[in-house]
């Protein structure tokens, strides 16, 4: 019967399918050739990234420069592509010789043996001169793995029209900030005083660095992983209170929330320095109507933090001149022509590692849009509460996928953050234990 | 008489002539059909061994064979043998076996709908009653045409809030549904794949029961039974087969779920990037670039393809035979 006929071959094609899915490696990667040799015989060092101002800072250092040309490639961030250009790149052995990778992404470039480790390559002077809480966040075992760009302590991005309209005090505690959104909800329907992003699994990680969570602990040459520790409850059921009072709204990290922000329904934000910037471009028709308080603490005098956002650049494993593009990396973080050329493009106020940055960029930066408050000195002074002893997983990227993939449950459903978190665990640890990692784990 | 026995020499001996030619005609004509049969079969056993043989041993080593660290990870990068390791991570895996009983709750909605769906239109079709019969065909047909990318684009814009038509015409009517919300995320990737399908599954049918002797159906008419009765009671059991076929494509094609979902996980979180098994390996490979876990996952998802398979061919063999009887 052909029938019979029909069912094996559909039955032979139907069964390579999940064969296939699992096997097609990659192909591609552009760029780093070992040419090595500009036409003027300069050394050449490729650089990939996605940072804003790239551009300007890469013709800035050229122009600088009578040895070494950096061949500029721009890519995608890294949840939109970027990574995974830089991965098959690396697969396919031609890497470029500098990638911009943001912190939660370091442990997991390498360990997948695509970052290098950058000890014996940074010079005396660029580590003193790196902000150590920054430096910190790419040490692993007294290793460093990635030379920080900038650190993004999280501030309390405010409307100050409203507030000094209705009398609001800016929040100081996350009590009296609970208690500013009820007042908020109280007065009126639309408004509310933030929103949880259920797409910001690196907001709540900045939460959970405040209050003193540890997700992954790397003692003993171990990973511990505790997702569901005791600061992540304290984080988690703020908001969850929060959520279910309907003090906050809770919703992806997207146009619906840009339109409330514009239509003047969303109060605050808590957010990285950087975001001041993006900001100013989103929603140029709000100037003037912002500011920028530092982050509510536990309890008042407290003085602890975490970050949001913020790069570092690496070399790869495939970096054939790695003195030039280390030479590259440390005038990229460190010199003012650098930050001047980064703020050049009027959309950027990230946060320097540097301290002999700061005075640029606030020189450079324009106020304007922030009524002519001195960001950059409310920033300085933020920065350093910054936790210097936390540390990223190694499979960071799936880590927050799938906390994000949970939180996005929440609103309908009966789970919980908390919920969302220990999921998030649950789908980590297989991963890391398939590595061959060393793994323990506890849970709430 | 004369005209018997004069042929019959000549019978003989051009018989005989044949049978002492035999032997060397035959074995050439075996032979050549042996080598007609060889080239026309080698293609096919040429792709049998690239897009199955190949992939399917690749997949092998590399769940056994798999990126390998120690401690923290941060030493060097070693590719060796870990024995069953990758297959306990996956089968550990909640998010992995969230994905098989997703597939499994698939399985239970989409195929009795398509299946049911399939052979009641196929009936119609048959039983004369439809009109336009062509024109039906041609549409119910269309839909398994166009791509399933294309598809879930398609749906996508019927989908979205905001701009889609539907949930505009709804919302006229005071019913606020959003299709890619949690809830209602699995039956919108089921109203997909029953629309992909319905019409390829119900030509399927129709071309079985077009193959139903017509004595049967006049018997059946004969002794008294209805248009209903005879579509229930006996062209339903004479088409088992092409049934049971139809539960297999359904089946694997369900366990390969990957294109519409993903396509749609872009839209909402509701369909997050672990919701098949598809996508899970392809999760594991693409975003955590883990891909010991991905083959593990693949061939624990082709082994299941090939029991499940294997169950169902041996039941509709069964079938058949009862048929032939």
């Amino acid at each position: 019967m052909s029938d019979a006929v029909r069912r094996r071959s559909f039955l032979t094609m139907g069964l390579a399918a999940p064969a296939l899915a699992g096997v097609s490696a990659c192909s591609g990667g552009r760029g780093s050739s070992p040419g090595r040799r500009g036409s003027d015989g300069r050394t050449q060092v490729t650089f990939w990234s996605s940072l804003r101002g790239s551009h300007e800072v890469v013709q800035a250092f050229n122009e600088s420069q009578d040895d070494i040309e950096v061949v500029f490639n721009q890519i995608p961030d890294g949840g939109s592509g970027g990574y995974a250009n830089i991965r098959n790149a690396a697969r396919a052995g031609n890497a470029p010789d500098v990638i911009t990778l943001e912190y939660p992404q370091v442990p997991e470039f390498v360990v997948d043996g695509i970052a290098r480790d950058l000890t014996d390559l940074m010079s005396d002077g660029l580590h003193s001169k790196i902000l150590p809480e920054a430096l910190a966040r790419t040490t692993y075992e007294d290793r460093i793995y990635s030379v920080p760009n900038d650190l993004e302590p999280l501030v309390l991005h405010y409307r100050r029209d409203l507030f000094q309209e209705r009398g609001y005090e800016v929040p100081t505690t996350w009590a009296e900030f609970a208690e500013l959104g009820r007042r908020i909800r109280d007065e009126s329907d639309t408004e509310r005083i933030a929103n949880f992003p259920t797409n910001g699994g690196t907001y709540f990680a900045g939460f959970v660095q405040q209050s003193g969570g540890q997700w992954f602990d790397t003692a003993d040459d171990t990973w511990h992983v505790a997702m569901s520790d005791t600061g992540t409850q304290q984080v988690a059921s703020l908001w969850q209170e929060l959520i279910d009072d309907d003090v906050v709204t809770m919703m992806a990290d997207g146009e619906e929330f840009d339109a409330m922000l514009s239509r003047d329904r969303i109060l605050t934000r808590t957010s990285g320095a950087w975001d001041a910037g993006a900001q100013m471009s989103a929603r140029p028709g709000q100037a003037g109507q912002w500011a920028i308080a530092p982050l509510p603490q536990w309890e008042a005098g407290d003085a602890q933090l975490g970050d949001h956002g913020g790069s570092t650049f690496t070399l790869t494993s495939d970096s054939r001149e790695p003195e030039a593009a280390m030479e590259f990396i440390e005038w990229q973080v460190s010199h003012p022509d650098s930050m001047r050329a980064r703020l050049s493009a009027g959309t950027s106020s990230m946060f320097p590692v540097v301290e002999d940055l700061v005075d640029v960029a606030r020189e450079t930066f324009d106020d304007e849009y922030y009524d002519g408050q001195d960001i950059y000195t409310l920033f300085s002074e933020e920065a350093p509460k910054v936790r210097d002893d936390w540390n990223w997983g190694p499979r960071m990227t799936a880590t927050l996928q799938l906390m994000q993939d949970n939180f996005a449950r929440v609103p309908a459903t009966d789970d919980t953050l908390l919920d969302a978190v220990e999921a998030s665990q649950a789908g980590t640890v297989p991963d890391l234990r398939a590595l061959g990692l060393s793994v323990s784990e506890s849970s709430a | 008489m004369t005209t018997e026995v004069t042929p019959r020499p000549t019978g003989r001996g051009s018989r005989g002539a044949k049978q002492s030619a035999r032997p060397a005609t035959v074995s050439s004509g075996r032979r050549q059909r042996n080598r007609a049969s060889a080239v026309l079969m080698a293609p096919f056993f040429l792709l049998l061994a690239m897009v199955f043989v190949a992939p399917l041993l690749t997949a092998l080593w590399m769940s056994f064979f798999a990126q390998d660290s120690s401690g923290l990870g941060f030493g060097p990068v070693e590719q060796s043998f870990v024995g069953l390791r990758s297959y306990t991570a996956v089968l550990g895996d909640p998010t992995f076996m969230g994905s098989l009983g997703l597939i499994l709750i698939f399985c239970l909605v989409y195929i009795p709908i398509v299946t049911a769906g399939a052979l009641s239109l196929a009936l119609l079709m048959d039983s004369g009653l439809a009109k336009l019969r062509s024109v039906m065909q041609m549409g119910l047909f269309l839909p398994h045409a166009v791509p399933g990318i294309i598809a879930a684009i398609i749906w996508l814009y019927l989908y979205t809030p905001g701009i889609s038509p539907i949930t505009e015409a709804l919302g006229s009517l005071n019913l606020e549904i959003d299709f890619l919300s949690v809830n209602l995320a699995v039956p919108a990737v089921v109203n997909i794949a029953v629309w992909t399908s319905l019409g390829y599954y119900s030509v399927i049918f129709f071309a079985a029961l077009q193959a139903i002797p017509r004595e049967v159906l006049e018997a059946s008419r004969v002794d008294g039974a209805d248009a209903l009765r005879t579509a229930v009671m006996v062209k339903v059991p004479m088409i088992r087969s092409s049934v049971v076929m139809v539960l297999l494509f359904s089946t694997i094609w369900t366990l390969q779920l990957f294109t519409e979902p993903m396509l749609l996980s872009h839209a909402t979180p509701a369909i997050n990037s672990r919701f098949s098994p598809s996508m899970y390996i392809y999760d594991a490979a693409f975003t955590r670039n883990n891909y010991g876990i991905a083959a593990a996952a693949s061939v624990v998802l082709l082994v299941a393809s090939m029991l499940i398979s294997y169950g169902l061919t041996r039941f509709s063999g069964r079938l058949q035979r009862e048929e032939g009887r």
